[in-house]
């Protein structure tokens, strides 16, 4: 299930919601929370990572319906285990503090730790962010559709 | 004559690297940001991004930074960057349909679904040049981000609320409503050919040949695309163009646990559809044929002659070389790089050039003699004799 970008906060994130919100917060809060569990929790172990790479992006075109390469994408991966909970992460981009954070707030709710509802609070602030984000876009677009005028003959 | 080894210019070529970082560092202009390139200096970023094959906003500002704003440079240095990085993984393949739009015209028709949107684009600015006081620039930029950090509901207050329509069905899709469209629609789903892992000659398919144009060198597609607007027929053809859209793609990896999708972020694209009015004798004369175009960024040129070459080239049936000449000779990194080894020494090759100009020259002078001994001496002009002899010939 991708994540929600509507106004529609669920009272229980699914894990690929939380990973998506944790994939877009910013660095600097996720490090701060991090570090706090990491402060709280000693058990920390990182499996992978982090690790900068590439990942391949496809695109299906609409004439034949097949995929092509468009273009690839810069990513950071890593895993951790916190507790005996799994953690994970992706972020764009070359982002290793942010994704090792995000992989370390990801196994705090795992294990529903005693910093997982800051970890959902965070992830509730991105909700909105987005959000807020699109619809002022779209209101800088809007005043730039065309209505066309019918001119008499 | 023999050729002798030599060696040498280690040092200046190391003093050479060294004064491009001095005097990047100590240049008389404050250090710039990665923010301005990605910002304020869009296009350029978009461009490097896509001919590098890569997107990585802050990486390709770094390589334009470095490479002093040479694009073909920074796209070298973006792609060589990519080829030491892992492969981690294989994204969620988006659909084109899922593209977010962030303008949206369809120059064959007035009346689409959707809105036609003109968005963000320099097509109606006037072509002026912007001679206004810098520090006042610089003031009302300012102004500008303090307001809007300010008061983020303020800024176009009258359309705050305005709800998004959904994704406007592209014309392709109404063509084929209304059965005005060829449909080359498959059934199968082939794996698409990796550009970066298998080299592409022609006959390779039409996955491999759109990679290969989205990466492509924009100048070099654009010319292409100029050099060839013919038709089977040979006679000059227009293309209408269907859907030019620039927008947002989705960014999705499957989640290691649950196997579903997770949303990364997105990346932008720019799409075009050239829609081709059918005349060939062998084809559907009845119905339209469409082009495809997609590239990574706002780059609107390079989507255009990449949706026309594609056409042209399903209508040309590897008859004329356009295939050869799309797939060997449009990545800008190949053909700068030919180019730009013609900069490195040659001295062996030119000396060896010389010296055939020279065993020549002593040939044709024996035979003259010869020939003199057998014909009268022919009358040479003053003005033959200095043609004859090429301005500034090295005598070694």
């Amino acid at each position: 299930m991708p994540i929600r970008e509507d106004h529609h906060t669920p009272e229980v994130l699914a894990e690929e919601e939380l990973s998506g919100y944790l994939a877009l917060a910013a660095t600097e809060p996720l490090h701060a929370l991090a570090d706090a569990i990491i402060t709280s929790t000693p058990g920390l172990r990182v499996l992978t990572g982090p690790t900068v790479g590439t990942a391949r992006y496809d695109v299906r075109e609409p004439v034949e319906a097949i995929r092509f390469g468009l273009v690839e994408v810069l990513i950071t991966n890593a895993e951790v285990e916190l507790e005996g909970s799994h953690g994970w992460a992706t972020r764009l981009g070359d982002d290793r503090v942010g994704t090792l954070s995000a992989a370390i707030c990801d196994a705090e709710v795992q294990r529903n730790g005693p910093l997982a509802d800051s970890v959902r609070a965070l992830c509730e602030l991105v909700r909105a962010d987005l959000a807020e984000q699109h619809a002022r876009r779209w209101a800088e677009l809007l005043p730039t559709v065309v209505h066309f005028e019918e001119l008499d003959r | 004559m023999g050729y002798v080894a030599a060696r040498g210019g280690t040092e200046a070529i190391a003093a050479a690297e060294e004064l491009v970082r001095r005097s990047r560092l100590n240049a008389d202009a404050s250090w710039l940001e990665l923010d301005q390139l990605t910002e304020r200096l869009r296009y350029l970023n978009d461009r490097v991004m896509g001919e590098g094959g890569l997107w990585a906003p802050q990486l390709a500002a770094r390589a334009i930074r470095q490479a002093e704003g040479d694009v073909i440079e920074a796209a070298h240095l973006l792609r060589a960057h990519r080829s030491t990085l892992p492969r981690l993984c294989e994204l969620i393949p988006a659909d084109a349909d899922e593209l977010r739009p962030l303008r949206r015209i369809v120059p064959a028709f007035r009346e689409v679904p959707g809105p036609q949107l003109l968005g963000r684009t320099l097509d109606y600015t006037g072509r002026l040049l912007d001679l206004g006081d810098e520090d006042q620039a610089r003031a009302a930029a300012a102004a500008a981000t303090a307001a809007a950090a300010r008061h983020p509901e303020d800024d176009p207050a009258e359309n705050a609320g305005a709800t998004e329509p959904p994704f406007p069905e592209r014309l392709l899709d109404v063509l084929r409503r209304t059965d005005l469209a060829v449909d080359r629609r498959r059934d199968d789903d082939p794996e698409p050919t990796d550009i970066s892992q298998v080299a592409v000659r022609p006959g390779i398919g039409r996955s491999a040949v759109l990679s290969v144009m989205a990466r492509a060198e924009t100048g070099a597609l654009v010319n292409l695309w100029y050099r060839n607007i013919l038709g089977p027929d040979n006679h000059l053809h227009e293309v209408t163009l269907g859907e030019v859209r620039h927008g947002e793609l989705p960014i999705r990896v499957r989640h290691p646990r649950t196997g579903n999708p997770v949303l990364l972020g997105h990346l932008r694209a720019t799409e075009v559809e050239a829609i081709e009015d059918l005349d060939g004798a062998d084809e559907d004369r009845t119905r339209f044929d469409v082009g495809y175009g997609l590239v990574a960024g706002h780059n609107e040129r390079k989507a255009i002659a990449m949706a026309n070459l594609d056409i042209a080239l399903h209508r040309d049936h590897s008859d004329s070389g356009l295939e050869q000449s799309v797939l060997m000779t449009t990545d800008g990194l190949d053909a700068s790089g030919f180019l730009e080894h013609l900069k490195l020494p040659h001295y062996v090759t030119f000396r060896s050039m010389i010296e055939r100009k020279q065993a020549m020259r002593t040939d044709r002078a024996r035979n003259e003699r010869k020939g003199r001994r057998h014909h009268p001496a022919p009358v040479v002009t003053p003005a033959a004799e200095q043609a004859a002899v090429p301005a500034g010939e090295v005598t070694p």
